[in-house]
């Protein structure tokens, strides 16, 4: 990337790691060979990609036989959703790979709060006898909000307990999309109290297009892949090695450093945050203020429209999400901010800033001159 | 200071328009006409990331940006006038349309609305007082598909790229750094895109298998599915193997029979005579006389003699015109001006 480049856009994607690109290597080249063929050098190649799995699962909690690597979140969603079917229970401000797949079956929406909690209590309401799976994203991709896990897993268990006293075998699951937490907060399966879990090694400084989904000894899997029988018949295809050994060492590194990394980015995101809202009296800082990524800040400036400051923050070298509409959307709100109730003229003057592994406090600093100044700027010129 | 309401594509023509204006010191509003959204089997429609393109030169510029949604309106009364006119055998030309119908129109009413004193577009032609005039770069010339303009629209519309040749325009938009000065230009009509135009209408229009015949022999050569397809003087897309070319001459849209011929020569492929409907004038009727015209885009000025007989509108070529379809336009010209023209309703060899 240009060095002059200031990268604000970390939830979006993340650059690979360079120790993670060199652990993937040589398995695009000298290591190239088909896990499944009989020789010694392929051999090699199926233990070290078993090895990655098993480090893999190491970071959750989890053991490397109860991993399914996937080409990305999504197909491990689309897996974990289909594959326990019936009637599921998610949230309205979760990302479109879970709202999408639930539409396919019975559903029910529950609401988010203003803040862009999703209680316990709210989930509990909405299970019914049918209910065989709840979906609850881990942090939200827009707000960064941190979701309460653990009080829904427990929802979820008093539903299971009960259906056994009655004699009731209908299986109900937790589920959650942990991609934008991973690295940042504990993933731990059974600290979190879940029974699947999604990753996606692109989020955290791995390559793109390669995802798992961890499931329970006690969940069924049904596969939507078909063909060789790889990862235990339940997604076919030839293993990415390369890309597991990435994904793999991307955890590892973010497991290393999390504590301090988690401190250093709060710093810096309490800092932007207050230098932004110390300029502007009247932004608005949208999610849970404490149950927050620490790296993520969604803030609002009311009026302003909020792609214009993307452009212009783009033409000097500072990379920013719209915390929601925009063109490339197709015009259309976020659904989060409609969601968590923020008016129109809030929702669309909202940027999402969320820092990472590139920022730094002295380009941190200096973008929080760049964006003031752009914003400065562009109430000038709307009200001239 | 004058208002000026730049149409912006989100291409390059545009983006300088918008930019030689702030440049002369107009107030310029930069806008994006929503016209068509849907993506069609095998290409996805490019209008968010367009309209992202458009609204980033706008800020660049730091001018306003608003979208003007036709949507409705352009499904009415330029591709629904398409897809109708290939139902009734005949050619079309919905670029021709949309600027009758929209851009001019629609545009330009929502823009003086809005308080614009004046729109612009990104267009190569001049006007001159009402007249509209070829553009300097005769290659890019694209007064083919503004002949239906009024003259009261002309009066309140700048064309600033009248003067400049493609090739200039590149670099004028390269030295300002135009977000969009290396954007390929968009091929064909808009919203039909790259797929063809014959891809487009099998959304609209059912596929009727029917036959190929040669206009000479009376033998079936193969089958087509829908005269509807097919445009006189059409070459490709025959399928009928090897030898020579064939050459749509004909179609009979009640039997759904197309009729073809390897003869260049054949008299059915040429006119020399065209009548002409729904015509219109920019400013004021012609004289009867002899003009320069043109029966499509980019196509060599020739000569015609203009006639009015019982209503009707006619010209007589000074050479014989191949593949004259009914349903494109004729545009007339006194020498660079642009004086009107009209649909071709009927040609043929005989005066």
């Amino acid at each position: 990337m240009d060095k002059s480049v200031i990268y604000l856009d970390h939830a979006a994607a993340t650059p690979l790691d360079s120790r993670v690109l060199e652990a993937m290597q040589p398995y695009f080249s000298d290591a190239f060979y088909n896990p499944s063929s009989p020789y010694a050098p392929a051999l090699n190649v199926r233990r070290a990609y078993d090895a990655a799995k098993q480090t893999l699962a190491q970071t959750i909690g989890g053991r490397g036989d109860e991993l399914v690597m996937t080409a990305g979140a999504t197909e491990s969603i689309n897996l974990a959703f289909t594959s326990i079917g019936g009637h599921v229970v998610t949230a309205n401000i979760e990302h479109h790979a879970v709202l999408q797949v639930a539409k396919h079956h019975e559903h029910t929406i529950v609401a988010a709060d203003e803040k862009g909690i999703v209680t316990a209590e709210v989930i509990k309401a909405a299970i019914t006898p049918a209910t065989r799976l709840v979906s609850i994203g881990l942090a939200n991709n827009e707000l960064g909000t941190i979701q309460p896990l653990r009080d829904i897993a427990t929802a979820v268990k008093t539903e299971r307990t009960k259906r056994l006293e009655r004699g009731d075998m209908t299986p109900i699951y937790l589920h959650t999309d942990a991609s934008q937490g991973a690295g940042l907060i504990d993933i731990h399966v059974s600290r979190l109290g879940v029974d699947l879990l999604t990753l996606n090694a692109g989020k955290v400084y791995g390559p793109k297009q390669v995802g798992l989904l961890w499931a329970a000894p006690h969940v069924r899997l049904a596969p939507q892949i078909m063909g060789g029988g790889q990862e235990r018949g339940l997604r076919s295809g030839t293993e990415n090695v390369a890309g597991t050994v990435g994904f793999s060492k991307a955890m590892e590194l973010a497991d290393k450093k999390r504590g301090n990394e988690v401190k250093r980015l709060q710093q810096l995101r309490d800092n932007l945050q207050k230098k932004l809202a110390d300029a502007f009296p009247d932004a608005v800082i949208s999610g849970h203020l404490k149950r927050r990524l620490p790296g993520h800040l969604h803030i609002s400036f009311p009026g302003i429209d909020a792609e214009r400051i993307v452009f212009a923050l783009e033409m000097r070298g500072v990379l920013v999400a719209t915390g929601s509409a925009c063109a490339a959307n197709k015009g259309t709100r976020s659904h989060v901010l409609t969601a968590i109730g923020l008016a129109p003229e809030v929702a669309d003057g909202s940027l999402r800033l969320t820092l990472g592994q590139l920022s730094t406090q002295e380009n941190t600093d200096q973008a929080a001159a760049i964006i003031i100044e752009e914003i400065i700027k562009e109430r000038q010129r709307a009200n001239a | 200071m004058t208002k000026v309401y730049v149409g912006m594509s989100g291409g390059v023509d545009s983006s300088l328009t918008a930019a030689l204006l702030v440049e002369q010191g107009y107030d310029v509003t930069g806008v994006y006409m929503k016209n068509w959204t849907q993506d069609l089997p095998g290409m996805k429609c490019p209008w968010a990331d367009d309209l992202a393109d458009a609204k980033r030169v706008a800020v660049q510029l730091g001018i306003d940006f608003k979208v003007f949604d036709f949507e409705n309106e352009y499904k009415h009364k330029v591709v629904d006038y398409m897809i109708d006119e290939y139902k009734l055998g005949r050619t079309p030309n919905p670029d021709i349309m949309c600027n009758q119908e929209v851009k001019f129109k629609l545009f330009l009413e929502a823009a003086l609305e809005d308080g614009a004193d004046m729109i612009a577009t990104g267009h190569y032609a001049r006007v001159d007082s009402g007249k509209l005039k070829m553009a300097a770069d005769e290659n890019k010339d694209q007064t083919y598909f503004l002949y239906r303009v009024t003259g009261e629209a002309l009066r309140k519309t700048l064309f600033p790229l009248g003067e400049f040749t493609k090739p200039e325009v590149r670099e004028m938009a390269e030295a300002r750094g135009l977000f969009t000065a290396g954007k390929k230009d968009s091929q064909g009509i808009c919203f039909v895109g790259q797929i063809g135009i014959r891809e487009f209408l099998t959304q609209y229009v059912e596929q009727k298998p029917g036959a190929i015949i040669d206009k000479h022999t009376g033998k079936v050569l193969g089958r087509h599915d829908g005269a509807i397809f097919y445009t006189l003087g059409q070459r490709h897309g025959l399928d009928l193997g090897g030898g020579l070319p064939y050459y749509v001459v004909g179609k009979n849209m009640d039997k759904n029979e197309v009729y073809v011929t390897t003869d260049l020569n054949d008299s059915a492929l040429w006119s020399g005579n065209v009548a002409l409907e729904s015509v219109h004038w920019i400013n004021s009727q012609p004289g009867e006389g002899t003009y320069k015209i043109r029966i499509r885009h980019r196509a060599v000025l020739e000569e015609a003699t203009l006639f009015f007989k019982d209503n009707a509108v006619r010209l007589v070529l000074a050479h014989e015109q191949r593949a004259v379809a009914p349903g494109q336009s004729v545009v007339i010209y006194d020498n660079d001006t642009v004086l009107g023209g009209g649909i071709i309703a009927s040609a043929g060899s005989q005066v």
